[in-house]
This record gives structure tokens, C-alpha cells and sequence, in this order.
């Protein structure tokens, strides 16, 4: 019940945020809602108990999609207000307030989670789940077992796909000619028409 | 583990490793060349690597002969049957023939870069992996391999803008394209569970429409059961019924001896066939397309069984996979008097046939075909000549084995849902590629059109739905093949010894008075405009009145009709290519760059072909005989 509620929220959400990818203006806008649809579709991977492909969704897609959403900024030029301008005045005090608070987690956790508080009692029981300790296959492994043995031949080409976007890449943006005219901003900023006109 | 599973058993991708091997050394090899600082001109010594590459793939391919066992293996992901052998082994030589003719182009446009003929030989790969691919993943991921280095190859001549228009066009059509061919198998998958053809091949057999979702109940004998048939017939009722198969039989008892005596449209004159058929035992088979429904009805000596429980034949006909093995898990159970399936699998059909048409869309993308064909003009003009000249020549034979492998081997019982369509976009994809030849100014783009008008010929015996017609279609895409490898090869080698006119687009008019200049290729051309123009001495003749003879035979007469008169019409464009080469009244021709002589003796070759072939076309038709037989053994 709770799961199909989820998964029609999910698919909403990837439906409405792939429909605004297209539609919103702003470039910056459309990739956030790309990382959106991505990290929907990766809450729809854990819906159906593949966590390992969620995780992986949200890594490399995420992880790529915010290195091109740099990309774009970088190119586009966008104006950001520089609200970085007081970090390093900031950086000692947020880095001593974030490591306290992250040691008390770690000692919490460890001194919380570290022994069974029945251990010493009656009421520890030594249950083995032999389903888990004979039978279960994590998430990973049964995903290598397919790739590495029944799909091994499709995991080739991806490899041999993956190749050739590197060579592509490189194809289309190497400068092999070293001859060709380029422009050097910083020459042309540098230049005052002291040092290019000589009068005597 | 992972050593066991790249063993020399799965020596049927011998070629596919092999070539992918080789890729790897040609990428050091190129790399450790490139990065000297005296930069050598590298174009060459990768060509003749490649075409050494792919000399050693064509030797593995012969060499092996594993078609004979037709076996199915990585894990039923690739198929090794002669159809994948016979058209692997074109690829291999229609490409290296490819490859050594566009080195004086590449040479002459500076395309200095060892990577092209990597980028060709990647593509290769993918067409290799696609002629033998048996299920939807592999066949998506080939599709990915060859298109994704089209791209980069269209794109190639960074500096021309033109090139790079060409390449962002092809990239984000084509990956349109690759996306519905991705919505479709995910449909098929989601519907039935599978993405192997061989076991769509076994799901789906027969001409069965749907499982499930009837209702039909009829009671009475079978004088009176055809009474109502063609009364409702006539009251226009029943028009939906598109198969009605009768099964003689001889003894109720032994329901596996049965003859199939009668499956055709119900347009069948109904009451002669009750007074053949109501002396014997009969099982009526009904198929209607409006409810989707498959009916089974056994009558026995003209007269229908009332008592079935008594007989119980119901436990025969359920088991007896002989008799039903087209119902797949369907459970059978008499009521009354009839027969009813009851399909324990439900399947929507709709959702499949769906799907389907996403597959076909995407796939006639690639191969231009006309309502998707927008493309092709404007890419195959901006990118470089020798990855034009790629495009159009290589990769139709691959797509069109996929095609086949999804709609003939796979999806054959899906047949009607598609023919309507396709008979449309052959009608289409002729006029469109006639008429769109006749205003062209440019070789490039003309050659284009014609591709066009071609493929839709080929798409005609595709349309039958015979298999026996895979031949005429197999050897049409061969002879289309080397043709159009010919005229391309003319094309690169008419290089105009101007400064002037070192422009990418070849105008009809640089080859004006080719044969004072060169007369034997001016004959060479002449010859080879003929024979694809359909002129009786080449072999352009022979299988072009074989398409239209298969569509007479198929009973297409408005698109034989069409095509016919839209091949007159083509005729026009290849013979004013003639008339600019011969009769055009002009005092000085236009000087060109010599030929080297291994390229004329390739030129020659592939002439002697077209001609010889006409002569003796055993040898075709044997090939193609051969695969049609493949796939029609594999089908009903």
C-alpha cells in the first residue's frame, strides 16, 4: 500500500521534473531538475529493492550531472552573488563546530552500537538467521554474478562503447594544429597604448 | 569463474574479439605514433592496418564454418546461423573495399588523424555484433556502437562547419531514434518477460492475435455454423474474422493425425466448403480480430458433438502438444458443444503490436527510409565524403538483418499489424525518393535520394510476408550494395584539379566531359548508373523485376503500380548524369587527379560483378537462397 503510494509519488515526480527539464528557460534550473528526475528514479530503484543500482544512480549520475551543471556555469557566465567572499574567515570556526559535532556522532554510535546489552544476561540468545548466513546473495554480488558470467559479452561492448567516447571526445577536441591562430586574452587586456605605439 | 567464461568454446565471436583486440593495438599504435613531434602522415599506415585488421576477420570468418551447427550461444545472446555468417562477410568486404578506396580522399582533405579509421573499424564491430545478435540488449548496445561512431565520423572535418551541423544533426536524431528503439523493447519486455527472439519466436508462433478476452459460443452442427458465418458475412458482421482454419480429421480418438486442409481470409465461398467437409470430422480453428478471439470448434461428421464429457477428449487436445503447440499453456475444456480456450497466460497484444511499431520506426530512422528520412539529405551532404560514402554503403545490410531477426524470425504472427503501414511508407519512400532526385544540383545529395527510393524497393519484398521472398530482398540489398559502392568509389575518385573548386559539394557539373578526360571511367560510370537504374544488361535489372514480381504475387498492385512508374521517373536522374558525362556541348572538360592502379583494379572488379552477374546470377541467388531458407525453416 505504502509502496505503490511511493512509487506513484515517484514517478510523478519523475514525470513532472523531465517535463520541466525541457520547459524551464534557465539552463542552471533544468539541470537541477534533471538531478531531480535522477534521484526519483533512484528512490524508484530502491522501491524495488535494488540498492545497489540506486546508489549507483545517484553517484555517477548526480556526481556527473553536477560536474556539467560547473560546466555550464562555468561557460554561460551566469553571474553568482560572491556570498563565498568570508569563507576562510569562517572555515576555522565551521571546521571545529563540524568536527566536535561529527566526534560526538562517531562516540555515540560506537559506545551505543558496539555491545549487545544482553550479552551478559539470561536473555541473550544466539540466533543465527541461516537464511542470510546460506542463501541470501547481497545486492552487488548478484549483480556481478550476471554481469561477469550470463551477460558477459554485453558488458564487452558497453566497454568497448565506453572507449569509443573517449576516443570520440578526444577526436573532437584535440588541437593538433599547433599553427592555428588563437586568442590570448590576457595579451590583448595587457596591452596600453604605451607599449604598442612609440612615438620619438 | 571469470576465466571460465571467455573459453575457446564461444569461438563463434572469434571474428567480433578478434576485431576488438586489434582495436586496442591500433589505438597504441596511433597513439605512440601521433605523439612524436615529427608528426608523420599517419592516414596510411592505419588504413592498411585496418584493411589487414579486417583481410584477417574476413580469413576467421571463412575459416571457421561454425554455421553449420546454427547454435545459439553466449548465453542465447548471439546466434550463429548462416544468415549472420553470409552478411558478416559482406560487411567485411563491402568495408575494406570501403576503406581503401576513401584514402586518396582522406589524404587530399588532410583528415590527418589516426582515429577515422579506428572510429570505421569500431563501427564494424558494431555491425558485426548486430548481424548476429539474438536478443534485444545486444542488438541495442551494436546499434550504439555503430551509431555513436557515425556521429564522430560526420563530425569529422572539425573545420568545416558544415561537418559539424552534419554531426550534432545525425546525434540527436539518431539517439531519438535509439531512444524509441529502447521504449519499445522495454515494452516487449515488460509484457512478455523476455528479450530473446528465439523465445519471442516460440511465444509467438503461429498466427495467433491474442490470448484471452473472448467470448464466443456457438451450438448446432457445422451446416448450420457456416449458415451463420456467411449470413453475418453478408450482413457485414464478420468482417473482423480474419483467419478461419479447418483441420480434417480422420478418427476423433487420434487427434494428432490431422491435416490442415484449409487456412486462408474468410473471403472463401463458405457453402462449397460444406459440401466437402460436413462428411468428415472437422475442428474448426477461428481467429477475429475485433474481440481478439481464437476459437476452436470440432464437429464430427458435419455435425457438432453434444456430449464431450462422454468422448473427454478434452485431456487429448490439452496434452497433445502435437496438435496444439501453437496455444502454448492455453487448457481446453468442452461447453456444450464447442470448444473453448481458456488461456491460463494472458497477454495484451496490443501493448506488443505497440511496441512493436516503436521498433520499426527506429529502425527505418536508420536506414532513411521516408517519413523519417529528414535527416539523411542534410547529413550525408555536410559530412565528409568518405564517411558519406560509409553511411550509404555498409551499414543498410546490418539493420535490415535486425529488422528481419525482430519481424520475420521473432514477430511473424504480428504480421498484419504492420503491413498497412509499411505499404505506406513504401508508396512513399519511392515517390519521395524520385521525385526529391530530380532537383537536385549535387552528386552527393542525388546519390541520397536514390538510397531513398532504393530502400523502399527492398522494403517491398520485405512487405510480402513470404518468407520465400527474404531472397529477392537479400539479394537486392547485395546488389544495391555493391552498386552504390561503385558509384561512390567514381564519386571520391573524380577529384577536379582545381584550387578553385576544393569545395566539399560536388556539383553535377564537375563531371561535365568526363569522357574526354578519362573515358573508361566515364564508361565504368555510365554502365553502373544503368544497372541501378534497372537497364537489362546489368544486374540492377534482374532483382529489380524480381521485387516487383514479388509484390504482384503478393497482391500489393497499387504499390507495384507506384513503384514502377516512380523507378521510370528515377531512370531520368541517372540518365541526365549520363547525358552531363557524354553529350554535353562543351569545348574543354575539366582535368582530374590521376587513379592508382589498385584502385582501378577494384573498380574493374566490382564492374565484371554487375555484369557478370546478369549472366550468371547463380551465384546470388543461391547465397540468398540459402538465407531466405534460414529464416522460413526458423518461422511457421
Amino acid at each position: 500500500m505504502v509502496i505503490n503510494f511511493l512509487f506513484f509519488v515517484f514517478s510523478f515526480l519523475i514525470l513532472l521534473s523531465s517535463l520541466m527539464v525541457v520547459v524551464v528557460q534557465n539552463s542552471v534550473y533544468s539541470v537541477l531538475f534533471l538531478v531531480l528526475s535522477f534521484v526519483s528514479s533512484a528512490g524508484l530503484l530502491l522501491i524495488f529493492e535494488c540498492e545497489f543500482l540506486a546508489l549507483m544512480f545517484v553517484i555517477v549520475y548526480v556526481g556527473a550531472i553536477a560536474v556539467l551543471f560547473l560546466f555550464i556555469v562555468m561557460m554561460l557566465d551566469i553571474k553568482i552573488v560572491s556570498s563565498n567572499k568570508d569563507t576562510i574567515k569562517y572555515f576555522p570556526v565551521g571546521l571545529i563546530l563540524g568536527s566536535i559535532f561529527s566526534l560526538e556522532i562517531l562516540v555515540i554510535v560506537n559506545e551505543n552500537f558496539k555491545k549487545n546489552f544482553y550479552s551478559s544476561s539470561v536473555n541473550n540468545n544466539y540466533y543465527v538467521n541461516w537464511f542470510d548466513k546460506l542463501d541470501k546473495f547481497s545486492d552487488i554480488e548478484s549483480l556481478g554474478q550476471l554481469i561477469f558470467t550470463q551477460y558477459v559479452l554485453q558488458f564487452l561492448i558497453a566497454g568497448n562503447i565506453l572507449l569509443l567516447a573517449t576516443i570520440a571526445v578526444v577526436v573532437l577536441t584535440i588541437n593538433t594544429n599547433s599553427k592555428q591562430k588563437t586568442q590570448n586574452i590576457f595579451k590583448q587586456i595587457s596591452r596600453t597604448h604605451k607599449n604598442v605605439l612609440l612615438l620619438t | 569463474m571469470t576465466a571460465e567464461t571467455l573459453i575457446l568454446k564461444e569461438i563463434n565471436i572469434f571474428p567480433e574479439l578478434f576485431l576488438g583486440i586489434a582495436l586496442i593495438y591500433l589505438v597504441l599504435h596511433g597513439t605512440f605514433l601521433s605523439m612524436r613531434n615529427s608528426y608523420p602522415l599517419i592516414q596510411n599506415s592505419m588504413i592498411y592496418l585496418g584493411s589487414l585488421v579486417l583481410i584477417l576477420c574476413f580469413i576467421l570468418m571463412l575459416n571457421e564454418k561454425l554455421y553449420v551447427l546454427d547454435s545459439i550461444t553466449m548465453n542465447n545472446s548471439i546466434s550463429n546461423d548462416y544468415s549472420s555468417f553470409i552478411s558478416k562477410t559482406l560487411i567485411t568486404l563491402l568495408s575494406l573495399i570501403c576503406l581503401l578506396m576513401i584514402q586518396p580522399y582522406l589524404n587530399a582533405k588532410k583528415l590527418n588523424q589516426f582515429e577515422y579509421v579506428l572510429l570505421l573499424l569500431f563501427s564494424i564491430l558494431g555491425l558485426y555484433i548486430l548481424c548476429s545478435s539474438n536478443d534485444l540488449i545486444t542488438a541495442y548496445l551494436a546499434i550504439e556502437l555503430q551509431t555513436l561512431s557515425f556521429y564522430v565520423l560526420a563530425a569529422f572535418n572539425r573545420n568545416s562547419t558544415f561537418s559539424i551541423d552534419a554531426g550534432i544533426k545525425y546525434f540527436i536524431l539518431g539517439s531519438l531514434s535509439s531512444a524509441l528503439f529502447l521504449f519499445g523493447s522495454s515494452l516487449i519486455y515488460g509484457v512478455s518477460g523476455t528479450i530473446n527472439f528465439s523465445e519471442f519466436k516460440d511465444l509467438f508462433v503461429g498466427p495467433l492475435k491474442e490470448y484471452g478476452n473472448y467470448q464466443y459460443v456457438y451450438t448446432g452442427s457445422l451446416s448450420e455454423y457456416f449458415s451463420t458465418i456467411s449470413e453475418s458475412h453478408s450482413l457485414g458482421m464478420s468482417k473482423f474474422i480474419s483467419y478461419l482454419s479447418l483441420y480434417l480429421m480422420s478418427n476423433i480418438e487420434d487427434l494428432s493425425n490431422y491435416s490442415l486442409i484449409k487456412e486462408e481470409l474468410v473471403d472463401f465461398d463458405v457453402n462449397v466448403l460444406i459440401d466437402q467437409l460436413c462428411v468428415f470430422n472437422v475442428i474448426v480453428e477461428k481467429y477475429d480480430v475485433l474481440l481478439g478471439s481464437h476459437v476452436m470448434e470440432y464437429f464430427k461428421g458435419g455435425i457438432a458433438l453434444n456430449n464431450f464429457y462422454d468422448s473427454s477428449p478434452s485431456i487429448t487436445l490439452s496434452n497433445n502438444a502435437g496438435f496444439l503447440k501453437f496455444l502454448g499453456t492455453a487448457e481446453y475444456f468442452p461447453l456444450g458443444d464447442i470448444f473453448f480456450g481458456v488461456p491460463l497466460t494472458y497477454f495484451n497484444t496490443e501493448v506488443i503490436a505497440f511496441a512493436l511499431m516503436l521498433i520499426l520506426i527506429s529502425l527505418f530512422f536508420k536506414l532513411a527510409i521516408v517519413p523519417f528520412h529528414s535527416w539523411a539529405p542534410d547529413v550525408y551532404e555536410g559530412s565528409p565524403s568518405s564517411s558519406t560514402f560509409f553511411f550509404s554503403v555498409v551499414p543498410k545490410i546490418a539493420i535490415f538483418i535486425l529488422t528481419l531477426r525482430i519481424f520475420y524470425y521473432s514477430f511473424h504472427s504480428f504480421f498484419d499489424t504492420w503491413i498497412y503501414l509499411v505499404s505506406y511508407i513504401i508508396v512513399l519512400s519511392v515517390l519521395v525518393g524520385s521525385f526529391g532526385g530530380l532537383e537536385q544540383r549535387k552528386l552527393k545529395s542525388l546519390l541520397v535520394y536514390s538510397s531513398i527510393s532504393h530502400m523502399g524497393y527492398a522494403l517491398i519484398a520485405f512487405n510480402s510476408g513470404i518468407f520465400n521472398n527474404l531472397q529477392i530482398l537479400f539479394c537486392y540489398l547485395i546488389v544495391y550494395s555493391f552498386s552504390s559502392l561503385c558509384i561512390w568509389s567514381i564519386f571520391i575518385f573524380t577529384r577536379v584539379k582545381n584550387n578553385r573548386l576544393k569545395k566539399q559539394n560536388k556539383d553535377l557539373t564537375d563531371l561535365v566531359a568526363l569522357y574526354k578526360s578519362n573515358y573508361t571511367l566515364a564508361g565504368f560510370f555510365s554502365v553502373i548508373l544503368f544497372s541501378i537504374a534497372g537497364f537489362p544488361p546489368m544486374i540492377g535489372f534482374l532483382v529489380k523485376i524480381n521485387v516487383f514480381s514479388t509484390a504482384l504475387e503478393s497482391s500489393m498492385y497499387f504499390v507495384a503500380l507506384i513503384s514502377i512508374l516512380c523507378s521510370v521517373i528515377a531512370t531520368f536522374f541517372y540518365i541526365r548524369i549520363v547525358k552531363i558525362i557524354y553529350f554535353e556541348k562543351i569545348e574543354v572538360g575539366k582535368l582530374y587527379y590521376p587513379i592508382t592502379t589498385e584502385k582501378v583494379f577494384i573498380l574493374s572488379g566490382l564492374l565484371w560483378l554487375s555484369i557478370f552477374l546478369f549472366i550468371n546470377p547463380t551465384l546470388l541467388f543461391l547465397m540468398s537462397y540459402k538465407f531466405s531458407l534460414l529464416f522460413s525453416y526458423t518461422g511457421c
